[in-house]
C-alpha cells in the first residue's frame, strides 16, 4: 500500500494553542512592518494633499526647492510681471506657514495657507462656514476642528493674535501637515512683511508645457525658482517621509528579527520536542534531506499563515484607522503586501536554520534508546 | 540542601531559552527604541537652544519653539529688551527654514542669523561667518551634501561659503546654519525685525525673575526660560507621536507576550512529566506554579536587561550609520519598557500555569 504521511502539517497542528500564539506573534511583526510602511506611504500623499490641487507651476523665491518648510519672500507686485510672460494665464499670489497651535493642551502643526478672496488657493471644499473674506478670519480642517472641539465661531489664539473660525474644510486632513486657510493679508499683518507673498501659484496658458514655462520664467525673472508642481510636491515628500526612513527601517528590522526568531522557536521546539520520533525517521531511511525540508516546511507553512493573518490584520488597522482616527491615511499596497510575502519565505529560510541543525546531527539509533 | 529546579530546567534546553529572552528583548526593543529614537530627534531639535548659553529666550507673544515656527519681533522692541533690569546680555536672532544646497544635493536647514559678536552654539571646527556670504553648517552636512568648511553652498539664492562646523544638530530633518543677521534680515525680507532675542541674565538675577520681568515690560513678546522653551519644543515631537508610540507599546506588549507565553509554555510542556513526578514527591501546587512564574520571571528579565544593552548598542552604533539618527535613552521610558515586561510576564505565565496546575501527579507512573 502506497501513501504519504504529512508529518509535517501533523507536528503542527499537534498543539493548536502553541500553533495560534506562533502565527499571531508573527502576523503582529508583519502587520506592525505593513502599517508602518503603509503610514510613510499616507504622510507622503497627505504632504502634497495642498498642492495637488493647485496650477502645475510654482514661483517661489530664489532656491526655494519645497513648497513646506521653506522661507520664499516675493514682494507681491512679481504677479503683475509674471502675467505679462508668454504663456502664464495667471498668477496668483499666497503666503504659507506651519502654524504652531495649541489646543487643548496639546501641540498641532497645520499648515496655514493665505491667499486673496475670491482667488485661487483658498480652501477648494467646505464643510462648514465659509472661506476668509477679512483679516483673523481662519478657516480649519474639518478633521482637526472636530477633534479639538472646534466649530464655526470658535476661536484660536496664534502668535497673539485671536483668529475667528469661519469655516471647517473637507479633504484638508493630515496627520502632520493639516491644513488651515486664512487671508493673505492676515499673514502678512502676522509675519510684519506687507505687499509681499510666499509664492505665486502660476497657471499655463492651455498647450503650454508646464515645465517649459518653468525654465522660462527661471530664465526671464532674476531672484526666482520655478518649479513645476510635480516637482514641488516630490521634494516635499522625500524631506517628509526621509524624516520616517531612519525609524521606520529600524522598526521593520526589529520586527523582522521577532518573526524570524518566533518561527525558528515554534519549529526548533517542535522538532526538538519529537527527537525520538525524528530519530525513528531516520532510522527507517528517511534522507537527511527529506528531514531537512520537513523542517523547511513547518517554518514556510508558519511564515505563510503569519504574513496571511497580519495583513488581515493590517487591513483591519487601516479600516480602524479611516473610522477612528481619520488624520491618519495608512496606505497599504500591493507591493508592500508582496514584499511581505517575500519577506516571510525569507524569514522561514532563516528560521529553518536551527531545527535543521539539530536534525542534521540526530543519531538514528536515539530511536532505540530508553 | 535545595535544588535550582527553575534555573535547571531553563538551562536543559539552552538553545530555546536564548531564543526566548532574544525574542522578548526585541519585543521589549519596539518600546525602547522608538521613544529612544524620538528622544533622540528631540534632543537635537533642542541642540541649538540648550548649547546657547541664553538664560531666557524672547519670542512673538504666544510663541515658545523654534522649529517650524515663525516668531517676528519688532527691532525696536528687540533693542528695548537689552535695557530691562536684571539683563547681561541680549542677542537677537533671525531663524529662517531653507534648503541648503550644493551641486545637485539639497538639504533642509535653518538658518539663524546672528550678529557678529554673537557668543551662541560653540563650533566644532572653523570659525563664525563674519559677513552675509558667510555659513556655519552642522558637520553631518559634509557626509550629507559634500558642504565641508571651504566649500560654497548656495540657500534662498545666495551663494555661501562654510567658514566653520557645529555639531549635534542634525535631527532627522534639518540641521542649523548660523550666518550673518543683517544680511539675512535682507534677504528674507525682515529688514531689521528679529525672531528671537537671546537673552542672558546678571548675576544673583534668576532666569524666571527675569523672564517675568520681560514679559512685564516689553508689549507683544513672550518670554521663556531656556529650560521651558526647551521643555516646548520637545514637547512638541511627543504630541505628534504619542498615538504612535502607544500603538507601538501595544504591539511590543502582544509580541513580548506571545514569545514569553511560546517559551515557557514550550518548557512547561516538555517538562510536564518532571512536574507530575515532583508533585508525586510531595511538591505541593502553589509552589510548583511557583516554579513556572519564576521561569516567566526569569525569561523577562533577561529579555529586558538584554533589551537594554541592545538599545545601547543602538546608541553607539545608529549615529556611525546616520549622522541624523541619535538615541537618547531616559529613565521613565525604561520604566515604561519595564512596566510592558512585567505585564508580559503576567499575561504570558496563563497559559503554563493553567497547565501544571492541571498536571495529575499519578501521571508519572503511566507510560
Amino acid at each position: 500500500v502506497r501513501g504519504t504521511v504529512p508529518v509535517a502539517r501533523r507536528q503542527l497542528l499537534a498543539e493548536p494553542a502553541k500553533l495560534t500564539v506562533s502565527v499571531l506573534a508573527i502576523a503582529a511583526s508583519v502587520a506592525l512592518v505593513l502599517l508602518l510602511t503603509g503610514l510613510r506611504q499616507g504622510i507622503g500623499a497627505q504632504v502634497t494633499l495642498y498642492l495637488d490641487r493647485q496650477p502645475s507651476v510654482l514661483v517661489g523665491q530664489a532656491g526655494a526647492q519645497n513648497f513646506m518648510a521653506q522661507a520664499s519672500v516675493l514682494p507681491e507686485t512679481l504677479g503683475q510681471r509674471l502675467e505679462q510672460l508668454p504663456g502664464v494665464a495667471s498668477a496668483t499670489p499666497i503666503s504659507q506657514e506651519f502654524a504652531m497651535l495649541t489646543l487643548h493642551g496639546r501641540r498641532v502643526l497645520p499648515l496655514l495657507v493665505g491667499s486673496d478672496p475670491g482667488k485661487a488657493g483658498g480652501p477648494w471644499s467646505m464643510a462648514a462656514g465659509r472661506r476668509p473674506i477679512a483679516r483673523n478670519e481662519i478657516v480649519l480642517d474639518r478633521v482637526l476642528a472636530e477633534e479639538h472641539g472646534l466649530g464655526v465661531g470658535s476661536v484660536v489664539t496664534y502668535r497673539g493674535t485671536r483668529l475667528r473660525v469661519v469655516g471647517l474644510s473637507r479633504g484638508t486632513t493630515a496627520w502632520m501637515t493639516p491644513l488651515a486657510f486664512a487671508t493673505r493679508s492676515t499673514l502678512n499683518a502676522l509675519d510684519r512683511r506687507p505687499r509681499t507673498a510666499g509664492f505665486f501659484l502660476v497657471r499655463p496658458d492651455k498647450g503650454v508645457d508646464a515645465s517649459d514655462l518653468a525654465s522660462r520664467i527661471e530664465g526671464t525673472v532674476p531672484g526666482v525658482s520655478a518649479l513645476t508642481r510635480t516637482e514641488a510636491a516630490a521634494n516635499d515628500r522625500k524631506l517628509f517621509t526621509g524624516a520616517f526612513n531612519g525609524i521606520l527601517l529600524a522598526m521593520v528590522v526589529i520586527a523582522f528579527a521577532v518573526a524570524v526568531l518566533v518561527i525558528g522557536l515554534t519549529v526548533y521546539t517542535s522538532t526538538s520536542e519529537r527527537g525520538r520520533e525524528y530519530a525513528t525517521l531516520k532510522a527507517i531511511g528517511l534522507g537527511r534531506s527529506a528531514l531537512l525540508w520537513l523542517a523547511a516546511g513547518q517554518a514556510g507553512a508558519l511564515a505563510l499563515a503569519g504574513a496571511l493573518v497580519g495583513t488581515v490584520l493590517a487591513f483591519a488597522g487601516v479600516w480602524a484607522a479611516a473610522a477612528l482616527a481619520p488624520k491618519y491615511l495608512v496606505n497599504v499596497t500591493g507591493t508592500s503586501v508582496l514584499g511581505m510575502a517575500a519577506a516571510a519565505l525569507l524569514m522561514a529560510l532563516l528560521a529553518a536554520f536551527l531545527p535543521a541543525r539539530y536534525l542534521a546531527r540526530l543519531d538514528p539509533a536515539a530511536a532505540f534508546r530508553r | 540542601m535545595s535544588v535550582p529546579i527553575v534555573r535547571r530546567q531553563l538551562f536543559v534546553r539552552k538553545g530555546r531559552t536564548l531564543a526566548g529572552v532574544a525574542g522578548i528583548a526585541l519585543a521589549l526593543l519596539l518600546v525602547l527604541a522608538l521613544r529612544a529614537l524620538l528622544a533622540g530627534a528631540e534632543d537635537r531639535l533642542t541642540g541649538y537652544i540648550d548649547r546657547s548659553g541664553a538664560d531666557v529666550i524672547v519670542a512673538q507673544q504666544g510663541v515658545r519653539t523654534m522649529h517650524m515656527t515663525q516668531s517676528v519681533i519688532s527691532a525696536p522692541v528687540a533693542a528695548s529688551v537689552a535695557s530691562v533690569t536684571g539683563v547681561e546680555d541680549a542677542t537677537p536672532i533671525v531663524y529662517v527654514p531653507a534648503t541648503l544646497a550644493r551641486g545637485d544635493q539639497r538639504a533642509l536647514v535653518y538658518l539663524i542669523g546672528e550678529d557678529r559678536s554673537a557668543d551662541t552654539i560653540p563650533l566644532s571646527s572653523g570659525r563664525r561667518a563674519r559677513n552675509g556670504s558667510e555659513v556655519v553648517v552642522d558637520e553631518a552636512l559634509s557626509g550629507l551634501i559634500g558642504a565641508g568648511t571651504g566649500t560654497t553652498v548656495t540657500a534662498l539664492g545666495h551663494r555661501f561659503r562654510v567658514v566653520g562646523q557645529v555639531a549635534g544638530t542634525a535631527s532627522l530633518a534639518s540641521s542649523i546654519a548660523p550666518t550673518d543677521r543683517t544680511s539675512l534680515g535682507r534677504l528674507t525680507g525682515n529688514g531689521a525685525n528679529v525672531g528671537y532675542v537671546l537673552v542672558s541674565a546678571r548675576k544673583g538675577v534668576s532666569a524666571s525673575q527675569l523672564a517675568s520681568r520681560i514679559q512685564r515690560s516689553l508689549p507683544g513678546v513672550t518670554a521663556s526660560t531656556r529650560a521651558q522653551f526647551s521643555r516646548s519644543e520637545r514637547r512638541r515631537v511627543g504630541d505628534m507621536s504619542t498615538d504612535i508610540v502607544r500603538s507601538m507599546i501595544f504591539v511590543g506588549f502582544l509580541i513580548g507576550v506571545a514569545v514569553t507565553g511560546l517559551v515557557a509554555y514550550g518548557a512547561t510542556l516538555s517538562q510536564l512529566r518532571d512536574y507530575a513526578l515532583l508533585r508525586a514527591l510531595g511538591l505541593r501546587a502553589p509552589r510548583a506554579l511557583g516554579i513556572v512564574l519564576g521561569q516567566v520571571g526569569a525569561l523577562v528579565v533577561a529579555g529586558f536587561v538584554l533589551a537594554l544593552a541592545l538599545v545601547g548598542t543602538l546608541d553607539w552604533l545608529l549615529p556611525r550609520l546616520s549622522p541624523t539618527l541619535a538615541l537618547s535613552i531616559r529613565l521613565g521610558d525604561i520604566l515604561t519598557a519595564f512596566a510592558v515586561a512585567a505585564a508580559v510576564s503576567a499575561v504570558a505565565a496563563a497559559m503554563p500555569v493553567v497547565r501544571v496546575a492541571r498536571v495529575d501527579p499519578a501521571s508519572v507512573f503511566r507510560r
